[in-house]
């Protein structure tokens, strides 16, 4: 019956015991939505790194980590094949020639980290070919090889062009620009730009100042293209130091959420490469390997530096510390939010249950007196308190979970910040996701609040003399 | 059979200025089945001498003894555990728990003696029969009358077969019918079921009902008066 009785003494002031439920719903779906962003932006930031940057092993000659020279290949190449083969834990591996190359197109030069990879190898570790936005992945038969470059990179050399051309203008949404600009576009003509920035400069003498801060962001994005099947040209050194200038054709464009690696890595295929390097098959700077999981990850790779201890076998933990940080910190960052915001929605609950005490001193004076010993009182009350944040809880967690759950397929668009976020490896957007431990751990939270916040009204019922308190009229 | 015994009670409250002397030298028996109204005017230890017969006060000196046992010197759980056994009460203000029913009221006492639930259910249904409330077990406090809380209040007091039951004005909130009516059956639960009831009350339609009356004077007994009842 105590319990009873405390869940019935909850709705004795119902406008009170609902501001602080109110108060209480907020304050966990606030706390439980950050925890989801976090998981999501986390998972997310893990996910590429692991599937599109590092691994989760990587093999190199020991000299290859002190000086990127061509030269420094793995060693014992045959023993390191075989071992992966018959090594559990090894779902993938893709052997790479790693080098820098200056590439030059007919507009700009910049510096590239070129990847010559067996393609179909590659797909197995690497998720670059799901990211492609523009053409095709490396394995078809040309006669100059294929080349796919981050979007950053085909910015840096003017591969990203604007265009007016009269087919584009055709087809464009009619629901999202009026009439009025559409004419006023036809006056620029089919000029090519290659800068965004001279693009716009044009767009805004045309359009006039409103309509330009209106429609200049969506005009330059519809109005953009990649010049596709561009060559460009490659300055390497062979491995006998001589330096050799292929060319390759650009035929896909990838992009990932990180900005920084779009803008420096290629990819090509190694067979085409190493007819410049002078490589052979079993030449390669860098062996990338993938296990089932990232726990697996770490095992298996400390399996195979014990096995080939000739070769530095780093993890991706070594090799990212940053993602190791997230996985090991940042999952409590979420918690520590939530805590937070029960911390401060307590001194709500203990205003509460102070006021719900005083009120009832006559009424715990009779407790008392008709035999309700001291611990009883305590539980009721306690019960009361554990009451009140359960229900506020429980229904923001709830809310939580639907929201989370829509938001988890829909996902958060940040694309207002994108260049900013993907500037240090964030998408923008993101899938929050909330796990069964955080809804148990939360909840858990909410019950210890409950208990501690009713610890100074329970107390302040035990010190009540039940004869001064029946007295009290 | 002697129920309660005070041997040499006193009570003294030192306030920060002056020593009052709630009750001095109090020597009083009470047998099984008394019917006893304790009089005196407002500061004559009337309260404080319930409330030590009810052990929700201690005596500074002398000793109370109920059915044998000491209550003077037990302390905490102990003395919480005996009152919940020995002793029922009921208040001036009815004070019965407002969100439980007049059913549940009975039977809150006998939950926290640790009763089976279908025996707590029946003699909950029993004692309020009893009372003349056999048709508002699912009643709430607030949609009870004075009357009928206290009458509530009178079979909760019951309900945990105490050896004696304290009344402290009980009736000081009734109108005339409901004094009546909760009086009379009081009396019939003394003449029947042999309850000892003991009253303070400055009301003389409880003390023209009491076959007992004890009266205080500053902290002492000024009479103790065995009479018939009117």
């Amino acid at each position: 019956m105590i319990l009873s009785i405390g869940w019935k003494n909850v709705w004795r002031n119902k406008t009170r015991s609902l501001v602080v439920i109110i108060a209480l719903v907020l304050g966990i779906f606030g706390g439980v939505m950050t925890t989801g962003i976090m998981n999501g932006w986390i998972a997310q930031r893990v996910h590429d790194c692991i599937y599109i940057e590092v691994s989760h092993t990587q093999i190199h000659n020991p000299q290859f980590m002190l000086n990127e020279d061509i030269q420094y290949t793995v060693l014992n190449y045959d023993k390191v094949v075989s071992t992966l083969d018959t090594t559990k834990g090894v779902v993938a591996y893709s052997p790479r020639v790693k080098l820098f190359a200056m590439v030059q197109s007919d507009w700009a030069a910049s510096g590239l980290v070129i990847r010559g990879v067996d393609p179909e190898k590659e797909k197995k570790v690497s998720e670059v070919y799901q990211r492609l936005i523009e053409g095709e992945y490396l394995g078809g038969s040309y006669k100059i090889p294929s080349i796919i470059i981050g979007s950053k990179a085909a910015e840096s050399l003017k591969l990203l062009n604007y265009q007016i051309t009269s087919q584009k203008l055709d087809s464009i949404d009619k629901t999202l620009y009026p009439q009025t600009v559409i004419q006023k576009l036809k006056g620029i003509g089919d000029k090519r730009f290659r800068k965004d920035k001279d693009f716009k400069v044009v767009l805004k003498e045309t359009l006039g100042e409103k309509d330009y801060k209106k429609y200049a962001d969506g005009l330059t994005k519809y109005f953009s293209f990649y010049r596709m099947n561009t060559s460009i040209r490659l300055t390497v050194q062979s491995k006998n130091g001589a330096i050799q200038n292929p060319v390759f054709k650009v035929r896909g464009i990838y992009k990932t959420s990180n900005l920084m690696y779009d803008g420096i890595n290629a990819f090509v295929d190694r067979k085409a490469l190493n007819q410049f390097t002078g490589l052979s098959d079993s030449e390669v700077q860098e062996i990338a390997i993938i296990s089932t999981d990232n726990e697996t990850g770490i095992i298996t790779g400390e399996k195979l530096a014990k096995y080939l201890p000739e070769n530095n076998v780093f993890t991706w933990r070594k090799l990212s510390p940053e993602i190791a940080m997230y996985t090991d910190f940042m999952w409590f960052i979420g918690y520590i939010y939530v805590g937070i915001f029960l911390f401060a929605l307590a001194f709500g609950i203990i205003n509460t249950m102070l006021m719900s005490v005083l009120e009832r001193f006559k009424e715990l004076g009779m407790l008392m007196a008709i035999g309700m010993n001291k611990l009883k009182v305590f539980t009721m009350i306690m019960l009361e308190s554990i009451f009140l944040s359960l229900t506020g809880g429980a229904i923001g967690l709830l809310i939580s979970a639907v929201i989370t759950n829509m938001l988890s397929k829909s996902g958060i668009n940040l694309s207002f910040w994108a260049e900013g976020l993907e500037s240090i490896g964030f998408s923008s957007t993101i899938y929050p996701y909330v796990t069964f431990d955080n809804y148990i751990i939360v909840t858990l939270l909410v019950i210890i609040t409950g208990m501690v916040a009713s610890i100074w009204p329970a107390r302040r019922a035990l010190k009540l003399n039940p004869a001064d308190a029946l007295r009290n009229e | 059979m002697k129920v309660i015994e005070l041997k040499n009670v006193e009570k003294t409250y030192n306030d920060s200025e002056v020593k009052v002397h709630a009750v001095r030298g109090v020597d009083l028996t009470f047998e099984e089945g008394e019917f006893t109204a304790i009089v005196g005017p407002s500061g004559s230890g009337k309260t404080t001498l319930l409330n030590m017969l009810g052990g929700l006060d201690k005596p500074t000196s002398g000793d109370i003894m109920i059915g044998g046992t000491c209550i003077s010197e037990m302390k905490g759980s102990k003395l919480i555990d005996f009152r919940l056994h020995n002793i029922g009460f009921v208040f001036q203000s009815y004070n019965l728990i407002p969100v439980l029913t007049a059913k549940e009221n009975v039977e809150f006492i006998m939950q926290m003696q640790g009763v089976p639930n279908k025996q707590r259910y029946l003699r909950a249904k029993e004692l309020l029969e009893s009372v003349g409330l056999g048709d508002r077990l699912n009643s709430r406090p607030a949609k009870l009358s004075g009357g009928q809380q206290q009458r509530v209040a009178v079979a909760r007091a019951l309900a945990s077969k105490p050896k004696f039951i304290l009344a402290d004005e009980p009736t000081a909130n009734l109108d005339t019918k409901s004094t009546e009516n909760l009086l009379d059956i009081m009396e019939n639960l003394n003449h029947e079921a042999g309850m000892t009831f003991i009253f303070s009350t400055h009301d003389q339609r409880v003390v023209n009902k009491a076959h007992r009356v004890i009266t205080l004077e500053d902290g002492a007994v000024l009479s103790d008066e065995k009479k018939t009842p009117h």
